[in-house]
């Protein structure tokens, strides 16, 4: 710890001291690390109730703390880093308190945002709430989201549609059934139903929240199935910089690089990347066929963020924001398909004291999609979709330990596509309110509810989710219960669509389309000790009113169509442990069951048990530390009945997917502070598709990639 | 709601975006002339654009009298009605399209090794080699997709010639097939003996529609090779 913050910290200690002037007892004591011993320099001590009742250990570890009255109290004591405690007090006289804190190795006492829309420690969320941190995110190597989340999570798969462009399924959910956030903000732009998840570079990121399950009452549309939202990371230090680069099979390449600095009130920040892959040739088709594609197209990224915060004073905090994306794809000679997206936003937080505050925000984003005509040079772009919003949120505490949280926003949705009518465009504007209530019944017992409205004015549908979370503590488990409503409402798309598919069919949209609903129920049970931490959750959704195209006899064509009410039921079961040796894992398992009507348009593909695991080890000196991480994905076959005609939902024919398993290994190595030297090994196992489905990994086999990535700022 | 907006962010008020100008338009004269859009006679050159988005549809090229015309495909007999305001059926022509594909009036074709017509007209002699005829199919001249999803494509049948077919390579083992031209020049000998060479340049119009076919040629090759 910096000599800045111990004194910072002893000064504090002073200050919280001066309230406890006339005490009426007293209690000392030492906080030390259960694990050395060493004593915690800095650590808080605070009585629960009263947390203007306080003090902080000095330089040898010690505390003395004066009660105002010769009561009961709980004290809290608190270290980053460490799994917090508490102490119940009896009345009486002085008395010497030791602590031994635990670290917290699997980072329970994380801060977390998704859950309830405010800052709480992930231990404390009443909805269960998975983080990936920017330690794993450099532990697996990953470029973008999409590859970090198939090697972190069960039950998520990415496969190709159409045009090879990405499809999601999270455990019976399309991508546009689960809500991906940056910083809680949407994003613009879709393809086949999905956002362009390689704009969502990793670059500074702090931490990747995902709650499954429901949650249309805190974000409306699209939470159907879940949120993912990804957290950047902000800069306390001076100034940072970071250069980095990778290079892998197929001439992948990736460079990065990151400039922060500090200058009084404003703290700035820079980030460059570029990605470069060649295509993959996964088959020579000249030997047969042997998948749905023998191809997977080249492409070179460059993603900009710009983040400026001013802080005036303690109370407010103001974000500005601006970001690029670009992309190209490589589809011959003379195709080649772009897509670009500018980003921006403003935000200001003002805390008015410690039981009020407001955030209020404007988001702006645009994702183009262009053709490139090498031959004629020209740059033609046939889709554009531009979302402004405005909102407000509002956090009112009472009591010490409830919270009241009210919002609303307001946005405009443009959308030029070339699916429309002559590559025409619709507009509309959606609004809402919310509210939530965060109760903190007793230190056991948290209710959560909260109530949403939103009006959609194209589709002229309004919709009311809800929610209740329980939650009760007992001693180191947790068991929550909830329901969750959510539900997506029609988009531009899906109303207005009126697209000639390759002189094939049409595809008509449908201006009566009603939104897509869905009630999740969910109970799980959690059991944490410091190093290790288990959580089983089961679930039950129904959905309803699920959008998808159906054939219709009479126009000849797809028609979008609500189908009928399916289900997705299953289980997920996750544990971790970390040891002080350093060696740690962590495993977790998804069932997926999904039941759809027979007759249907769309039929169940969902792979029903996935799972995936880590075991590592690290160890560390002062000038040399290093990491080594094996990463498992084991996805189960998965067997279903296909219709044998497009134009018919009657006759239908099996078809298995076969399983896999793809297993990565990552070394990576600290050298003094700064340089970090990362070597993967990805496909260990050399697992080979014998036949390449849309759903299989694109891969040609065992493949290398070693990068390196120094920190400028700490080789000073 | 987006003056309020602007009002706050200035630059980042339009509801309907930003940068526009960082894209081409297409341009509007070029998504409607069609027919022999260039003629270089004192080089027996030009440049032939042509319309070819309808299935049902025969365009018909005469180099001779540098003038094109089209047919509608009546059924899978293959049976044609004219269009052209003679109201007759083409009579003397030297190629035909049909979206991607082609045939000849009693030609057959050769598949130069060369992408550029300088190294042909340098060569000083007309190239050598298997000339292709045409042939008569039952399954190459799509003239309705409606029914590919129930697996019943309706095909006319026709002359159909391979080799100058071969100037766009349609890979459809992928969905959206993959369009890939050749960027080979085609010697086309005629029915009169004379050659014509023929490079299809592009599938596309401006807005990036497909079926919409530009093609250099020389004719007669013979007199530029002298």
């Amino acid at each position: 710890m910096g000599k800045r913050l111990r004194g910072f910290c002893l000064i504090l200690g002073c200050f919280l001291s001066v309230f406890a002037a006339m005490a009426q007892q007293m209690v000392s004591g030492i906080v030390t690390d259960a694990a050395t011993g060493e004593p915690l320099i800095g650590a808080s001590i605070v009585v629960k109730s009263e947390k203007n009742i306080g003090t902080v250990t000095n330089e040898d570890g010690k505390y003395k703390l004066r009660l105002p009255e010769s009561k009961a109290y709980t004290l809290v004591v608190t270290y980053i880093g460490y799994v917090s405690q508490q102490y119940d007090l009896e009345a009486g006289k002085g008395k010497e308190i030791n602590f031994k804190l635990e670290e917290d190795a699997i980072g329970m006492e994380t801060v977390v945002v998704t859950g309830t829309r405010t800052p709480k420690l992930l231990k404390d969320v009443p909805i269960v709430t998975r983080v990936i941190t920017s330690d794993d995110i450099r532990k697996v190597d990953a470029t973008n989201i999409q590859d970090l989340l198939q090697i972190e999570l069960p039950g998520i798969e990415f496969s190709y549609s159409m045009d090879q462009q990405t499809s999601l399924n999270m455990q019976g959910f399309g991508g546009n059934a689960v809500l991906f956030l940056v910083d809680g903000e949407r994003l613009a732009g879709e393809t086949l139903d999905n956002i362009d998840y390689s704009r969502l570079n990793l670059d500074n990121v702090e931490r990747i929240e995902i709650v499954k399950g429901a949650a249309s009452s805190l974000y409306g549309s699209n939470a159907v199935g879940g949120v993912v939202n990804i957290i950047t990371r902000e800069s306390t230090e001076p100034w940072t910089a970071n250069v980095n680069a990778r290079y892998g099979a197929h001439d992948d390449q990736r460079y990065g690089g990151s400039v922060s600095f500090k200058a009084g009130k404003f703290n700035n920040t820079i980030n460059v990347q570029h990605t470069t892959t060649d295509p993959i040739e996964l088959f020579d088709s000249s030997e047969g066929n042997k998948g749905d594609y023998n191809q997977v197209y080249g492409n070179h990224t460059w993603n900009f963020k710009e983040r400026l915060v001013y802080n005036p004073n303690d109370r407010l905090k103001l974000t500005a924001r601006a970001g690029y994306f670009f992309k190209e794809r490589d589809k011959s000679a003379s195709d080649v398909d772009r897509y670009r997206d500018y980003n921006a936003g403003l935000k200001g937080n003002y805390i008015f004291n410690d039981k009020n505050n407001l955030e209020l925000a404007y988001a702006f984003d645009q994702y183009d999609k262009s053709g490139f005509d090498k031959v004629k040079s020209l740059d033609i772009r046939d889709y554009s979709n531009v979302q402004n919003s405005i909102r407000a949120l509002y956090n009112y505490t009472f009591s010490g330990k409830n919270t009241v949280t009210v919002g609303g926003d307001y946005m405009t949705d443009y959308l030029m596509s070339y699916q429309f009518t002559e590559g025409g465009s619709h507009k509309q504007y959606t609004a809402d309110g919310f509210v939530q209530f965060d109760l903190n019944l007793s230190d056991r017992f948290n209710v959560t509810t909260g109530l949403r409205y939103d009006y959609f004015s194209e589709a002229d549908v309004q919709n009311v989710s809800s929610k209740l979370g329980i939650m009760y503590k007992w001693n180191n488990c947790s068991l929550r219960a909830s329901y969750a409503g959510g539900f997506r409402a029609p988009t531009l798309k899906e109303m207005y669509m009126n697209f000639d598919m390759a002189n094939i069919f049409m595809i008509y949209g449908n201006e009566n389309l009603k939104p897509e609903e869905s009630q999740n129920f969910s109970l799980s049970a959690e059991y944490i000790k410091s190093r290790y931490n288990v959580t089983i959750t089961g679930y039950y959704n129904l959905v309803d009113n699920r959008i998808t195209t159906a054939w219709d006899q009479e126009l000849k064509g797809m028609v979008y169509t609500n189908i009928s009410e399916m289900k997705v039921v299953g289980v997920d079961v996750n544990a971790a442990a970390k040891y002080p040796c350093g060696i740690g894992v962590r495993l977790s398992y998804a069932y997926t069951h999904e039941h759809i009507a027979k007759g249907e348009p769309i039929l169940s593909s969902t792979r029903p048990h996935t799972a995936t695991a880590r075991l590592e080890y690290d160890k560390s000196w002062k000038k040399y530390g290093f990491n080594i991480s094996l990463n498992g994905r084991i996805m189960s076959k998965v067997t279903t009945d296909e219709y044998t005609d497009l134009t018919s939902y009657e006759e239908t024919e099996r078809v298995t997917y076969p399983g896999y398993t793809m297993w990565k290994l990552n070394f990576s190595q600290r050298i003094w502070e700064g340089i970090n030297i990362n070597m993967t090994v990805d496909n260990l196992f050399n697992y080979k598709p014998s036949y390449y489905y849309s759903n299989s990994p694109s891969t040609t086999g065992t493949t290398f990639s070693a990068g390196v990535s120094i920190d400028i700022d700490k080789l000073f | 709601m987006c003056t309020m907006l602007g009002a706050m962010t200035v630059s980042l008020s339009a509801c309907e975006g930003i940068f526009d100008g960082v894209y081409d338009t297409a341009p509007a004269e070029e998504l409607k002339d069609f027919g022999f859009i260039e003629v270089d006679d004192a080089n027996y050159s030009g440049t032939i654009y042509v319309d070819a988005t309808d299935y049902t549809k025969w365009i018909y090229v005469d180099l001779h009298e540098q003038v094109v015309d089209s047919t509608r495909i009546v059924d899978e007999s293959g049976a044609e009605i004219p269009l052209g305001e003679s109201g007759v059926l083409p009579q003397s022509w030297d190629f035909a399209i049909h979206r991607y594909d082609a045939k000849t009036n009693d030609g057959a074709v050769l598949e130069s090794g060369s992408t550029g017509f300088d190294v042909l007209i340098s060569a000083g002699r007309i190239p050598e080699g298997t000339y292709v005829t045409d042939e008569w199919t039952t399954d190459r001249i799509t003239i309705d997709m409606s029914g590919m999803m129930q697996g019943n494509i309706k095909y006319a049948a026709s002359n159909y010639n391979s080799v100058l077919s071969s100037w766009l390579d349609v890979d459809t083992s992928t969905m959206p097939p993959i369009y890939s031209l050749s960027n080979k020049v085609y010697i086309v000998r005629l029915k009169d003996g004379t050659h014509a060479a023929l490079k299809l340049v592009d599938y596309r119009n401006s807005n990036m529609d497909k079926g919409f076919m530009k093609i250099e040629y020389i004719y007669p090759f013979e007199n530029v090779i002298e």
